[in-house]
C-alpha cells in the first residue's frame, strides 16, 4: 500500500535523477545561436523594409501644369493619366502592375504615368488622398514613396488611413513630419481633393481605377501582359 | 519476487513533472490556435475578429505581416506545432534524447520570445496599433518560455 502511493507521488513532484544533464555551455550554445538568428531576421526583414521605403528615382518626376503628380519623362510617346482611390483595391492592383512595367516603360522613356486622385469611396480615401498631396507638396518623389507606401500598406482596407497612421508614414518615409502634419491636420488639400474629383467627374470617371492611354479612356486594372502588350501595340504604331 | 519487482513495471520513472507538462502542451495548442486563426485569416483575406478595436486588421495587413514573403502568422503557427510536438516527444524519447529535447524547448521558446518581442516593438511603435491575438500568442510563448527555464533546472539536478 505504501509502496502504490509513494511511487506515483514521487515520480510528480520529484524528478528522478537524471543520466545526461544540460550543461552551462551547451545553454548559452542554444541562447547564442537563437541570438543571432533573431538578430539576422530582424536585420534582413527591416534592410527589406527600408528599401521597400527609400525608393530612389532615376527617372523623371514631377508635377503637370494642372498640379498632378507624374512619373516618366513628359516628352514620352505614351502617356498614362490614371484616376485612382487608395482604399481601391483594384486600384492597388493596378499600381502594382505599373509598378511591375516601370523598368522597361516608365524608366526607359516611353510612358509617363500621370496620377489624380479620384476619392470617392469613404472618407478615408479623402484623407489619404489629401496625405498624398501633402507628401507631393514635399517633392514629386515623395508623393510617389507615400503612394507605395500607402499602397503596400491598404491591406484590406479596413482603417488603413486614420490620420494617425497617415502621419506615420510620412514619418517613416523621412518626411518633414512638421509640415506634412500641419498640411495634413489643417485640410489644406480638402479643395484641391474635390476639384480633383470634379475633374474626373468631368473626364467621364465614375469608377477607380479608370485610366486614359493617350486620351483612350480604360475601366478598371488590367493584367501586366496584356498592358504589356498595349503598350507594345502603341508604340509600334 | 514478483511481488517486489512489480512497482518497477510501471510506466516509466520520467522526470516530467505531470503538471508543467500539461500546462506547456495546453499554451502550446493555445499557441496553435491563435497562431492558426491569424494565418486562416491571413492567407483568406478575412477580418480579424477583434472585439471594438481595430487594431488587429491595422497589424495583419501590415507591411510587417510578410517576411519574406511569408505571414509572420505561419512562422508562429510552425513554431507552436514545434513545440507541441518536441513536448510530446519529450514523453516518449530515451532517457538519453531528453535532455535535448528540453533543451531544444527551452531555445525554440527563447526564439519565439525575442521575435514576439520585435513585433510587439514594432506594433507599439511602429504600426501604432495593437493587435490582441498577437499580444494573447507573445504571453503564451513567454508562458512557454518561462515554464521550459524551469524544466531545463529540473532536468539538470
Amino acid at each position: 500500500m505504501s509502496n502504490k502511493s509513494g511511487g506515483p507521488s514521487q515520480m510528480r513532484h520529484r524528478p528522478v535523477e537524471r543520466r545526461q544533464g544540460i550543461t552551462t555551455a551547451q545553454i548559452a550554445l542554444v541562447i547564442g545561436a537563437v541570438v543571432v538568428a533573431v538578430a539576422l531576421l530582424i536585420v534582413l526583414n527591416s534592410s527589406r523594409l527600408r528599401r521597400a521605403a527609400g525608393v530612389v528615382f532615376t527617372y523623371p518626376t514631377g508635377v503637370t501644369q494642372d498640379g498632378s503628380p507624374y512619373k516618366g519623362a513628359p516628352e514620352a510617346p505614351l502617356k498614362l493619366e490614371l484616376y485612382s482611390d487608395f482604399l481601391c483595391g483594384h486600384c492597388a492592383d493596378f499600381a502594382n502592375v505599373l509598378e511591375a512595367i516601370s523598368k522597361d516603360y516608365i524608366e526607359t522613356g516611353k510612358l509617363q504615368v500621370i496620377f489624380r486622385n479620384f476619392a470617392f469611396l469613404t472618407p478615408e480615401s479623402v484623407r489619404a488622398a489629401e496625405a498624398s498631396l501633402c507628401a507631393l507638396d514635399q517633392s514629386p518623389a515623395s508623393f510617389w514613396q507615400y503612394h507605395d507606401l500607402l499602397y503596400a500598406s491598404r491591406g484590406g482596407g479596413i482603417a488603413a488611413y486614420t490620420t494617425v497612421r497617415l502621419k506615420a508614414y510620412a514619418q517613416e518615409l523621412g518626411l518633414d513630419t512638421q509640415a506634412f502634419n500641419r498640411c495634413l491636420d489643417s485640410r489644406a488639400k480638402a479643395a484641391q481633393i474635390q476639384a480633383d474629383l470634379d475633374a474626373g467627374r468631368q473626364a467621364g470617371v465614375d469608377g477607380t481605377p479608370t485610366w486614359f492611354l493617350n486620351d483612350q479612356k480604360h475601366v478598371g486594372a488590367m493584367s501586366e501582359g496584356d498592358l504589356r502588350q498595349l503598350l507594345d501595340s502603341l508604340l509600334s504604331k | 519476487m514478483e511481488i517486489s519487482t512489480k512497482p518497477r513495471t510501471v510506466p516509466p520513472a520520467s522526470p516530467v513533472v505531470a503538471w508543467r507538462w500539461w500546462l506547456m502542451v495546453s499554451l502550446a495548442g493555445a499557441g496553435i490556435g491563435v497562431a492558426g486563426y491569424l494565418s486562416y485569416t491571413h492567407l483568406f483575406e478575412l477580418p480579424v475578429l477583434c472585439g471594438d478595436s481595430q487594431g488587429c486588421d491595422l497589424v495583419a495587413q501590415s507591411i510587417y505581416a510578410n517576411m519574406f514573403g511569408i505571414p509572420v502568422a505561419v512562422f508562429g503557427l510552425l513554431t507552436y506545432i514545434a513545440l507541441l510536438a518536441l513536448l510530446i516527444a519529450r514523453r516518449h524519447v530515451s532517457e538519453n534524447l531528453e535532455a535535448y529535447v528540453t533543451l531544444a524547448v527551452f531555445g525554440l521558446s527563447l526564439l519565439g520570445v525575442l521575435f514576439s518581442a520585435y513585433l510587439t516593438y514594432l506594433e507599439l511603435f511602429v504600426i501604432l496599433a495593437v493587435c490582441i491575438w498577437c499580444v494573447a500568442s507573445a504571453v503564451i510563448m513567454a508562458g512557454l518560455f518561462v515554464l521550459s527555464i524551469w524544466e531545463m533546472k529540473s532536468v539538470n539536478p
